[in-house]
């Protein structure tokens, strides 16, 4: 992790007026909103949880 | 390790506050508000899913849930550079394996007796009360439905040349037998013209149980060895695997919790890059720990080197693996026991690639690795399609494949010999498929307002869940979203 971000500035620059495609809504790299229900019983049915920008703890999740 | 996550959450928002105080010194001629109106959010989702191996009842019988979800999240503009949001919830749920924590109804049966059999052919009825269940049916006891409310607060504080982020955020959920109480902090920097974002989270939840045991051991726990004259199992009939009445069921092992606390802790890392105009990625790492009682109090557990034991009409004992048998329960010997420790690393990477005008790909990939010696791989893939201005449909998939833990065995595969053991399905090793799809509906210059909201945003989503070990799942989510 601390590797890559050390790389991550040598990638090429996009200027803000190149940024038509990364800022279409589909290109967020982020979970949708409603993604949020489909997060939480994946976390009660699965065994691992995380590493997904989202809640990393709380709750039992056992039914 | 509390106390270093305590100080990493300390350092964290003093390193936040000292950034944004370095960047407030030179301001900007003219700053854009962060969030420029009020914006309101209304989701919600049904979810059902069926299944055969319902933990409550030792890795057996039905799995039947059915879940409503609703939320409503508020973000307002505060000043030039804050957001302020609230998000209020309700999870409401119906579940068939959570209602056989008390497994027991009854009903009554009339029994026809012959007498005076020398002097001539009478016969006496009597009616008696049948206790009775099967792990393959909902009970009708109250932990069969439970409602979780929730309520949040976040605050995101930009610098004034919105290259600093400082969030903190708290949070409160309960439900019958469960309270949550969650804290966090967060910094997020962007640089290299906005190309590249890295940021670190540390959160931290403070649960506490109101643990309910199965009602077998919880009669053993209240009365002692004497509890089949007592409580309950007074005047019932509980039967070996031979269907004969027997008084020497004695679940010894069972000890209830002395503490009820679960607390868990993670930092989390992520950076963002942008790599070409088309192409940008993302990589998250948590790094999670997590304390107190990670067992689940109604989880039954039965051992092979144990004799069973049943309440129920014996009849139906040599069905009892199967759906046919609806009236004979088994008593448990224990419920799950597993560590009061648990640490956590899971990976993961998006990578979205603008394809053309029309297409979109957007892909994730996590690894996960615990101390209970869980591995995982998830991998899922999604693409959007642009049939218009303003609509998008997407199919997705999602593959999730784990390794057991080191605790679990199936149904009645553990034995006394064992300190830690658990026969919950979800962490047994299994393949999942999901499949599904969505629409969204985006239309930014919407005019049609309804009390001075105006809708911007739809979404709505379905997927099917298919798990290799027998359960699978329906779910629905909708979102809209209005701006003032």
């Amino acid at each position: 992790m601390g590797c890559l971000i050390l790389l991550l500035p040598s990638c090429q620059t996009v200027k803000e007026y190149e940024k038509q495609y990364i800022n279409d809504p589909d290109m967020v790299l982020s979970a949708h909103t409603c993604e949020r229900y489909e997060t939480n019983f994946q976390v009660y049915r699965e065994g691992a949880s995380g590493a997904n920008g989202g809640k990393t703890g709380g709750g039992c999740g056992c039914n | 390790m509390k106390k270093r996550l305590i100080t990493l959450m300390s350092l964290t928002c003093v390193s936040g506050l000292l950034s944004a105080q370095e960047h407030n010194t030179t301001p900007p001629s003219y700053k854009k508000k962060v969030l420029e109106t009020i914006e309101l959010d209304f989701l919600g989702s049904y979810y059902d899913q069926k299944g055969k191996h319902s933990a409550v009842n030792g890795g057996m019988g039905t799995e039947e849930l059915d879940n409503y979800a609703g939320n409503m999240i508020l973000s307002i503009p505060v000043r030039l550079d804050g957001v302020l949001s609230f998000d209020v919830g309700f999870s409401a749920y119906t579940s068939a394996s959570s209602s056989n924590i008390n497994p027991f109804m009854s009903r009554q049966i009339t029994q026809v007796n012959a007498t005076g059999a020398s002097t001539g052919a009478t016969s006496v009825e009597s009616t008696k009360t049948l206790q009775y269940g099967s792990p393959w049916y909902a009970s009708t006891g109250p932990s069969r439905k439970d409602v979780l409310y929730n309520l949040g607060a976040n605050y995101s504080h930009s610098s004034d040349d919105r290259n600093t982020i400082l969030t903190v955020h708290a949070a409160v959920a309960r439900e019958f037998d469960y309270e949550s109480i969650g804290v966090g902090v967060g910094v997020t920097k962007l640089f290299n013209e906005k190309n590249t974002e890295v940021g670190i989270k540390a959160n931290a939840y403070f649960d506490t149980w109101k643990p309910f045991y199965p009602t077998e051991l919880d009669e053993y726990h209240t009365y002692g060895t004497n509890f089949q004259n007592a409580g309950y199992f007074a005047n019932v009939e509980i039967y070996d695997q031979n269907g004969n009445i027997s008084t020497k069921y004695l679940p010894d092992r069972f000890v209830a919790f002395d503490d009820y606390k679960r607390n868990s802790y993670a930092v989390s890392l992520f950076a963002t890059q942008i790599v070409t105009e088309k192409m940008q990625f993302a990589v998250f790492a948590d790094v999670l720990y997590q304390k107190g009682l990670l067992s689940t109090p109604y989880h039954r557990i039965y051992f092979a080197d144990k004799p069973a034991y049943y309440i129920g009409t014996p009849n139906y004992i040599p069905l009892y693996n199967s759906p046919q048998n609806t009236e004979v329960y088994r008593l448990a010997d224990d419920i799950e026991r597993l560590p009061d420790t648990r640490f956590k690393l899971p990976i993961g990477m998006r990578l979205n690639y603008y394809i053309n005008n029309w297409l979109t790909l957007r892909s994730y990939y996590r690894f996960y690795t615990d101390d209970w010696e869980l591995r995982s791989h998830t991998i899922s893939l999604e693409l959007p399609v642009k049939i218009s201005e303003r609509i998008t449909l997407f199919p997705l998939y999602r593959f999730y494949t784990q390794s057991k833990t080191k605790y679990f065995a199936p149904f009645g595969q553990h034995t006394t010999k064992q300190k830690y053991y658990t026969s919950d399905y979800d962490l047994s090793a299994f393949d999942s498929h999901q499949y599904g799809g969505g629409l969204v509906y985006n239309n930014p210059f919407s005019k049609a307002a309804i009390g001075g909201f105006t809708l911007k945003n739809f979404e709505i989503r379905y997927n099917y869940y298919d798990r290799n070990d027998g359960l699978s799942a329906n779910i629905v989510s909708v979102g809209l979203k209005f701006v003032q």
